[in-house]
């Protein structure tokens, strides 16, 4: 998941779409999500480059509309609506992720297993 | 040939004729009953003719309706030319069979179908009934024939094949009469080839004349027939009679009756017919049997050669492979039985060329095949069989060479029948498929061929580190983990088997393999999808293997703790969200998902503080396992596992409640927090009042406690407690008391003792409640009478506990006085250590409770004087191997010294001050203030430690070998646990810090550095993470 700054970065991708549970005042996605510019990228333990400050999905809760959409822990967020995700702080993310104003969020998403499955469908 | 010599001619005459007058007596029978239905159709104004053949039309398939034409009226002449000249007419039978019959009976027999005349369809009806069930039982007839023939069993053979036959025949056409004017079900469709085979069977038999035909699958299923529903020991005798010269059938027969025949054969030794499959599961016999003769009956086995190489012998190789899984049956369960064949042959191949003959030679008790080979599989085989043949071909299995003929020697080699077959083709073509072929065949299109590959996999891994490896290398896992999605049971089931075996080990590689692969996800999905609880023993103690591996944990918790609470926990031990009045509490069902499902969260919940704040807040969780634990003790079975994982969980849950649970900080008491590290006085004013006034003082600063801690009894609440809340209620003591008498496993006694432990420290509303609680209940002599116990972690979590309980003064007080002598008496004696030998983390946590007892009370420290303890004490200080032990102890003496009221005493009984310094060899003096034995028991340490050998000691329980080894491994956690300076058993006991004064914590951490690890590992600033 290395790759030069400024150039263009080849990723595969999934789309997931979540439609946000109502709970009470809040809607809810039911994950979290780890990593932002502002973080410490040592510490994340999804990423494969520990200099990858991008936004990770941390946890997913169980039977949750994450879950339900197929998003998984370790998953790296790539877009939000269309947004770049992949350099923003942590706090950007999260506002990015639970606009009041929007009942669906769609997201790029990228994780190993994508990866490799089409590394291994190439190969064939 | 020989048959013939041995017949005698007049026998078969004889059943001939006898045959031959029944027939007759039949034939005349149904004229009349065809004249008859004839007649009255023919006063009935019905058109009778149209109406029949309408009838017919719409009751059957056209096709059944030729076949039955054609057949019917030969067979009265059949019978009759047989009759004449038994053994050269056989061969004509079957011509006249497939003639065109005239269907001039038929009309009769059909127009009897319809309905108008009762008493005609009864007799006919009758008239099939008896027939057909010759059909079915050959036996039967071969009864008769040897009653009225008492030589020569083996001439009789043909004879009867005759009268099979015709009686088939006769039965074919009578089918379409059956009683509801149904086609009899059985028969229905295959009955015209099903005779067909048989007839040609024994056309082989009698006359040499081989045909390689297609009709194996119908032989076979009619073999299944006779076996498992012919009660008559005869049908064991035929079968034999019938198969084992017929090499080709037999092994066919040997893989598909399996499933079929275990069943009913579950109870007892099967008779002969077990042979067969014995050395069905033995492969490898080949080379070792050489030419020596088979058992069975020598016919036909030159026959059989020619047999061979025809094409239908491939059907049977899927077969082949089930065998394979069959064997692994019991490998689920009884890991010990399992060991004999397969595994041998797996390994022998891909090991290398050990031929591991010795190895096979325990034979698989009939027994132990698990009667999971579930007929509807058996089913699908069959019905598939056709459609993958060709796929067969594609398998890995077959060389490329010979490429089919590659897969039909395996066959034989498991069917292992014939000597002269081995002998003829004694050049191995055969091979064990090695393992990327075994792997590559996971991803086989047929279903059965995926299956069949997972369990030889689940075989081949099991105990065989090696091969676990090789299959990660192999890319093997992540091909399972995919498979666990599987539609098919089939399919899911063994490869959850194969993920379980793989998972189980000291390769911490394999179980990060799962991880990667996203199987744990998979794993819960799957839990959630079936019911089947095969499955869900395989999928639990899948997660109980990969829980083990400290970095799984929290994977597991995030993926699966919800699942396993709701799909397991909750359902099997008999908690009721909301209980119904009417319906009296369920009890705990010890299920083996439900062990396996309290071991994983077993380990899971040590996992350090976030890991314990997961599953408190799990819903029903908390509630479940109490339920369940008060449901052991009503029930007075409290030594399982179940039963220990739960108490280990609720032990570790307990752990640091009174600092991790939210709202802890509104019950903490701040006069205790300063009480412990402050000098005597303070402290004892404190304790005096935990003694009767504390309470009250306690009350005033928390008002609404206050009447309810004056009374001890547990405080009102408005609604009921649930969740972690009831974790540190003060009934939870009543159960770990209950647990602490009569349980006799230590691992239990240990985790309740140390449940108490963990409640009873801390300074918090709660723990004065519960070490008050423990004192009413009267759980002090209970605690001291297991410092008696021979088991070393139960006497050193006892002793812990009693230094926590002693917080509370009373408590101090009766331990002083009631628990001296026992605690003293665990104390080696110099360098002589008593019985008990107990190990160092023992010794130094009985000297840290002493510590605790003398400290503030002078009485105490009298009756330690008392209990002979001086002598000890200062052996220990100057002679112990063990610098820890050294430091507890001179830590205690010098307590005592200080107490200047005892000096008199202790002057005369010869001991002075030097006697109660810290011997100068020991340590420095900055360490001694330290009083080193603390750091064991402020124990957010032991934690960490118990981490890193968790992988070890970590209840990695062998699901998958329950046999001696796996014993071995459980009993390695307690092995691997004396080897660690923590704590005995393989979870977390966590000790409570007994004082949060400071000066103690300094030196603790300066003389441990796993003390700051683990700390580190709180207090390391997490990464940021928002739900959202």
């Amino acid at each position: 998941m290395s790759y030069i700054p400024g150039q263009p970065v080849t990723a595969v991708v999934q789309r997931i779409e979540i439609h946000k549970l109502r709970h009470g005042d809040n809607l809810i996605l039911g994950f979290s999500i780890g990593g932002g510019i502002d973080q410490d990228p040592g510490q994340n333990p999804y990423s494969e480059d520990k200099t990858d400050k991008g936004i990770y999905v941390t946890r997913v809760s169980e039977g949750g509309p994450a879950e339900v959409a197929g998003l998984m822990i370790g998953d790296k967020i790539m877009q939000v609506n269309g947004w770049d995700m992949t350099m923003v702080t942590h706090d950007q993310a999260r506002k990015r992720l639970t606009k009041k104003n929007e009942d669906i969020v769609r997201l790029l998403v990228t994780r190993k297993s994508l990866e490799n499955a089409v590394r291994h469908s190439m190969l064939q | 040939m020989d048959d013939y010599d041995v017949r005698s001619a007049a026998s078969i005459l004889a059943s001939v004729k006898e045959q031959e007058a029944r027939f007759e007596r039949l034939t005349r029978a149904l004229e009349e009953e065809r004249r008859n239905v004839s007649l009255q159709l023919e006063r009935a104004n019905l058109p009778p003719e149209r109406l029949s053949v309408c009838n017919m039309g719409g009751s059957q398939p056209l096709a059944w309706q030729q076949i039955v034409m054609q057949e019917q009226s030969p067979s009265n002449q059949t019978s009759l030319a047989m009759m004449q000249e038994p053994q050269e007419l056989v061969e004509e039978t079957v011509t006249i069979e497939e003639d065109p019959g005239t269907p001039t009976s038929h009309v009769s027999v059909v127009t009897s179908e319809d309905g108008t005349t009762r008493r005609t369809e009864t007799k006919v009806t009758k008239v099939v009934k008896t027939i057909t069930r010759r059909t079915y039982h050959p036996v039967t007839v071969t009864e008769t024939l040897v009653e009225s023939k008492p030589a020569t069993p083996i001439a009789e053979i043909d004879p009867v094949t005759k009268m099979v036959k015709t009686v088939t025949t006769r039965t074919v056409r009578q089918v379409p009469l059956g009683p509801d004017g149904l086609p009899i079900p059985d028969g229905s469709s295959p009955l015209g080839s099903y005779t067909d085979s048989i007839d040609r069977r024994y056309m082989k038999n009698g006359d040499r004349y081989i045909t390689p035909q297609a009709t194996s699958t119908l032989t076979r299923s009619f073999n299944n027939y006779n076996d498992s529903y012919t009660e008559n020991p005869e049908g064991q005798y035929r079968h034999y009679g019938l198969h084992d010269g017929y090499t080709d059938m037999s092994d066919n027969y040997g893989s598909l009756s399996r499933g079929v025949n275990y069943r009913p054969r579950y109870a007892y030794m099967p008779p002969n017919n077990y042979r067969p499959e014995n050395s069905y599961t033995l492969p490898i016999r080949k080379d070792d049997y050489g030419h020596v003769a088979q058992p069975q009956v020598p016919m036909g086995s030159s026959n059989v050669e020619l047999n061979r190489s025809q094409p239908e012998r491939f059907h049977p190789e899927p077969y082949g492979l089930e065998d394979d899984r069959r064997s692994l049956g019991p490998e689920e369960e009884e890991a010990y039985e399992l060991e004999p064949d397969y595994s041998t042959a797996g390994r022998r191949t891909l090991a290398g060329a050990d031929r591991g003959r010795q190895m096979r030679e325990p034979i698989r008790e009939p027994a132990r095949v698990r009667g999971g080979y579930e007929d509807p599989i058996e089913a699908e085989l069959i019905d598939e069989r056709h459609p993958y043949i060709p796929s067969v071909y594609t398998a890995p299995l077959a060389q490329p060479e010979r490429g089919s003929m590659a897969s039909l020697d395996r066959l034989e080699r498991m069917g292992r029948r014939s000597p002269s077959i081995d002998s003829i083709r004694k050049d191995p073509r055969w091979r064990d498929p090695d393992l990327p072929e075994v792997i590559a065949m996971l991803g086989h299109p047929i279903d059965p061929v995926k299956s069949n590959a997972a369990a030889y996999l689940q075989h081949l891994c099991y105990e065989n580190d090696k091969i676990k490896k090789d299959v990660r290398h192999l890319k093997g896992i992540p091909i399972l983990v995919s498979l666990l999605d599987h539609p098919k049971a089939e399919v899911h089931r063994k490869a959850c088997g194969a993920l379980r075996n793989i998972s189980y080990g000291k390769d911490n590689d394999n179980k990060v393999a799962i991880k990667n692969c996203d199987g744990i996800p998979a794993l819960i999905r799957l839990l959630r999808k079936t019911n089947d609880m095969e499955v869900r023993e395989l999928i639990t103690g899948t997660l109980w293997n990969l829980s083990s591996y400290e970095p799984l944990k929290m994977v597991i918790i995030n993926h699966g703790l919800q699942t396993l609470t709701n799909e397991v926990i909750i359902p099997h031990s008999g908690w009721e969200q909301e209980p119904n009045e009417d319906s009296k509490p369920r009890d705990a069902e010890w299920t083996t998902v439900f062990k396996n499902t309290s071991g994983c969260l077993r380990n899971v919940s040590s996992d350090g503080a976030e890991a314990r704040r997961r599953l408190r807040e799990c819903e029903g969780l908390v509630d479940a396992l109490l339920h369940a634990l008060q449901s052991a003790v009503g029930k007075k079975d409290m030594d399982n596992k179940s039963v220990e994982n739960c108490v280990c969980i609720m032990r570790n849950l307990s752990y640091h409640v009174h600092k991790e649970v939210p709202g802890a900080e509104k019950f903490q008491d701040p006069t205790a927090n300063q009480a412990p590290g402050s000098g005597g006085p303070q402290r004892k004013k404190k304790d005096d009042a935990g003694c009767f006034g504390g309470k009250k003082a306690k009350g005033r600063k928390n008002g609404e406690n206050d009447k309810n801690y004056d009374t001890l009894d547990l405080p009102k609440r408005t609604e009921p407690t649930k969740g972690f809340e009831l974790l540190y209620q003060p009934e939870v003591v009543r159960l770990y008391l209950s647990l602490l008498t009569e349980s006799q496993n230590y691992n239990t006694l240990e985790a309740a003792a140390g449940a108490l432990q963990n409640l009873s420290a801390g300074q918090w509303t709660w723990s004065t409640y519960i070490r008050a609680t423990v004192r009413k209940e009267k759980g002090l002599p209970i605690l001291v009478e297991l410092l008696r116990s021979d088991s070393d972690k139960v006497v050193r979590a006892v002793a812990i506990a009693l230094r926590n309980l002693s917080i509370d003064r009373r408590n101090k007080d009766l331990i002083g006085s009631y628990a001296m002598r026992d605690l003293v008496s665990n104390l080696p004696s110099g360098q002589q250590r008593p019985a008990k030998n107990l190990e160092e983390d023992t010794v130094v946590a009985i000297l840290n409770t002493i510590h605790e007892i003398v400290t503030d009370s002078s009485e105490n420290a009298r009756s330690l004087i008392q209990a002979q303890a001086i002598e000890k004490l200062v052996a220990i200080n100057r002679t112990s191997q063990s610098p820890r032990e050294t430091k507890a102890a001179s830590h205690v003496l010098q307590t005592v010294w200080s107490y200047k009221e005892l000096r008199n005493t202790l002057n005369k009984d010869g001991w002075n001050k030097t006697h109660f310094q810290l011997t100068t060899a020991a340590l420095p003096k900055g360490s001694k203030s330290g009083k080193p034995g603390y750091d064991d028991t402020t124990l957010p340490l032991m934690e960490k430690s118990q981490g890193n050998k968790k992988s070890g000691s970590g209840d990695v329980i062998p699901m998958d070998e329950l046999g001696p080894d796996g014993y071995s491994t459980i009993d390695q956690r307690d092995k691997e646990s004396k080897y660690k300076t923590g704590d005995g058993s393989g979870d977390v006991t966590e000790r409570e810090p007994l004082k949060n004064d400071t000066n103690r914590k300094n030196f603790l951490r300066s003389n441990r550095p796993s003390v700051n690890l683990v700390d580190a590992c709180d207090v390391k600033p997490q990464p940021v993470d928002s739900w959202v």
